[in-house]
């Protein structure tokens, strides 16, 4: 894809999006930007699983420390949200370095199982810490604009969404893009022709966990409440099942992903916990029917749309 | 010939729909949301909500209803969790349009509800969420009918532990809203009380409590006040049996409703009796025409007594609800407003006045009387206030 192309494709998609406020209810639109939001968090995810082949278990807990750094500011220290929301996302990037740092020599599983770690750990420190973070009780926040608006969430997510895209798309379709696929295809042969495999991975790693926290942050001043919910196990598989649903590896994938599930998962609501249930059987049928996700299908049907950039990658590279 | 009567069949099917929405739509209805616990630990809560909506829509629309047309509940679980709590209110008033919101029984879920309903003005009558900050933020369109902390420490619990001379207590306290707030204020009333104290937090999820009843009876109290909501209440009761601390000490489960609960006897055998809770409801306690007449109608829909009191409570704010919706002849927010703090209302606990000054957790709230109950050889007997006891405590 060219630059013009993309850049056109993303603000006419944004143009139209813009004209939803005028037609769409309170209910709705909050759809919407709830989809905004997991659209940050599966694309941001996506270039880490997808693109560079580390399936960080993670991300939901960077998302937590976006909103957590951005909503303790705010409520101890009287700090503006925007500026709480820069400095959750720099929060979450520096432990995503320090995290990449750390455990990236490490790959495939290994990596995986630590992230994990690091996320329960992180749930266990806020749950207890209640002083702090009030625990289960929630953590209640301001808000970002004044005057309480959907439409002004709307169009903030929106914009996000659209510096998270492109920030996203600049990178994977960089010099450094390169490097990150040719180490998701082959570390060794990547590193022989002297890529540097770990700074690639912390790269992507810092850049990711970055995403996750302005959309964390974003999402907790939004909800105006914050709880260890949003880095929960629940949110990072259901980040995870919306960019494998959507498509991994490529760039609309997580995009088709976030908007189909977040929908769906308002229409099966009804049915309380089976939502999850329901998800993992969708997460299945995908995985047997479609492996590279409804953009692999979309791509298999039809002759000459867009093809992911690779096929679904394995994790259990070192 | 199987293809048409296929077609038939489909023809059929689409006609049934197209009338069964038709009717729906010919029948309007006002509605109301509810939200509660329907699923996690205090779903038995959510199933206390459920067969008092049942009962009150029914008493409701048998009288004619709202403004002339049928009560309509619509009930949003909640799960107990503060973020499931917002958006799920949010939900309830977006897309379900409702007219005002009833319920709740965690506070840090109503605290975060609140918010939401002051956001979208909409009148939100909590039930059986007791932490003062609910009303002593005196918001416009949040009011309380049931009990609030304060009223349950200073009216019932702390009087009581005067009342059975009880030296020693020892508060435990899940990290809640509801439990942080109660215990803060039993602090204060046993210390104005000369009552001796220890005090300990407890994770509200916790299914181990061990190391607390250690340390429990290390201090030999002669009363154990346990503010531990849903199912961890059964935990505590069963392991405070099986290290002997009864019946040395009394245990009082300071919420209520989970000693009352079908699996308390099943989770915590013989632990269970004597202990004692604090309860809206008995049934040789009836302050008005109408708990009987709830009491009447519940074993007539659902073949025994009630046991949980929140299917009462539930019953109540609907009975309130319809009520303002009537008088106040619409369904605009400010209205309804007028009209609840307006309430005169005969309820199955008591005649309902919301308090309209401001400045403290007095404001929109009303306090329905409580009693100290416990349970010898599994029936219950009430112990306070003492014009009402049926009985006296046992050890």
């Amino acid at each position: 894809m060219t630059d013009i192309r993309f850049y056109l494709i993303l603000f006419a998609a944004a143009g139209l999006f813009s004209l939803l406020p005028l037609g769409l209810g309170d209910y709705h639109l909050h759809v919407m930007i709830v989809s905004l939001y997991y659209l940050m968090m599966a694309s941001s995810w996506n270039l880490l699983a997808g693109y560079t082949g580390q399936v960080s278990f993670a991300h939901a807990a960077f998302a937590g420390i976006g909103a957590y750094t951005s909503g303790i500011l705010a409520v101890k220290f009287g700090v503006n949200p925007w500026a709480g929301v820069i400095i959750g996302t720099a929060a979450a990037s520096l432990l995503g370095l320090g995290v990449g740092v750390l455990c990236l020599r490490m790959g495939g599983i290994y990596l995986s199982l630590t992230t994990l770690g690091f996320s329960e750990i992180l749930r266990i420190v806020i749950t207890n810490e209640y002083d702090i973070t009030r625990g289960t009780m929630g953590l209640q926040v301001p808000g970002l604009v004044e005057e309480y608006s959907k439409a002004a969430y709307f169009y903030i997510m929106l914009g996000a969404a659209m510096i998270t895209l492109i920030v996203l798309y600049k990178l994977i379709y960089s010099n450094k893009g390169l490097c990150f696929r040719a180490v998701q295809n082959d570390e060794r042969a990547a590193a022989s022709l002297g890529v540097d495999v770990v700074k690639v991975r912390v790269l992507a790693f810092t850049v990711s966990s970055a995403l996750a926290g302005l959309a964390g942050g974003l999402y907790g001043h939004y909800l105006h409440l914050i709880t260890p919910e949003i880095p929960s196990l629940d949110q990072q598989f259901l980040v995870l099942s919306m960019t494998v649903i959507g498509g991994m590896g490529s760039f609309l994938g997580p995009v088709i992903g976030a908007f189909s599930l977040e929908i769906l998962s308002e229409y099966i609501r009804a049915y309380g916990e089976y939502h999850v249930l329901v998800f993992g059987l969708i997460a299945l049928v995908v995985a047997r029917f479609a492996p590279n996700g409804l953009m692999g299908l979309a791509a298999s049907r039809l002759p000459g749309g867009p093809a992911p950039a690779v096929t679904v990658p394995s994790t259990g590279k070192s | 010939m199987r293809g048409k009567k296929m077609s038939i069949r489909v023809l059929v099917l689409v006609l049934g729909l197209a009338f069964a929405v038709g009717s729906a739509w010919a029948q309007e209805t006002i509605k109301v949301g509810v939200v509660g616990p329907r699923t996690g630990t205090a779903a038995a809560t959510g199933k206390a909500f459920e067969e008092g909506i049942k009962l009150a829509t029914d008493y409701v629309n048998a009288k004619g209803g709202v403004l002339g047309k049928k009560l309509e509940i619509v009930f949003e679980d909640t799960a107990g969790a503060p973020d499931k709590a917002a958006s799920g209110f949010e939900r309830l008033v977006t897309r379900d349009k409702v007219v005002m919101v009833l319920g709740e029984s965690h506070s840090s879920s109503a605290l975060a509800e609140i918010e939401v309903a002051e956001r979208f003005k909409v009148p939100f009558i909590v039930v059986e969420a007791w932490a003062d900050p609910i009303t002593a933020k005196n918001y416009k369109h949040v009011f309380r009918a049931g009990p609030s902390n304060s009223g349950v420490v200073n009216e019932t619990i702390a009087k009581w532990v005067v009342h059975e001379k009880f030296k020693k207590a020892f508060i435990v306290a899940e990290n809640t809203d509801w439990g942080l707030g109660i215990a803060e204020l039993t602090k204060a009333a046993l210390t104005k009380a000369g009552v001796q104290f220890d005090f300990l937090v407890t994770e509200r999820q916790s299914q181990d409590h061990y190391t607390e009843l250690s340390k429990i009876k290390a201090y030999d109290p002669d009363v154990v006040l346990a503010y531990v909501y849903g199912t961890g209440l059964h935990y505590f009761v069963a392991q405070a049996g099986e290290v002997k601390l009864m019946p040395k000490a009394v245990v009082l489960d300071g919420a209520g409703p989970p000693s009352l609960w079908p699996d308390y006897w099943k989770n915590v055998g013989d632990a269970g009796d004597l202990e004692c809770f604090v309860s809206s409801m008995h049934e040789k306690v009836e302050l008005t025409p109408l708990a009987t007449e709830f009491r009447e109608a519940y074993v007539k829909a659902f073949g025994g007594p009630p046991t949980d009191y929140k299917s009462r409570s539930i019953y109540d704010s609907i009975l309130i609800a319809a009520d303002a919706i009537n008088r106040a002849g619409s369904t605009d927010s400010d209205k309804l407003v007028d009209a609840l703090e307006k309430t005169n209302l005969l309820v199955t606990r008591g005649t309902v006045k919301f308090g309209t000054e401001k400045g403290g957790p007095g404001y929109h709230q009303w306090d329905p009387p409580m009693l100290v109950v416990q349970w010898q050889k599994r029936q219950q007997v009430v112990l306070y206030p003492p014009e009402a006891a049926t009985g006296k405590l046992m050890r």
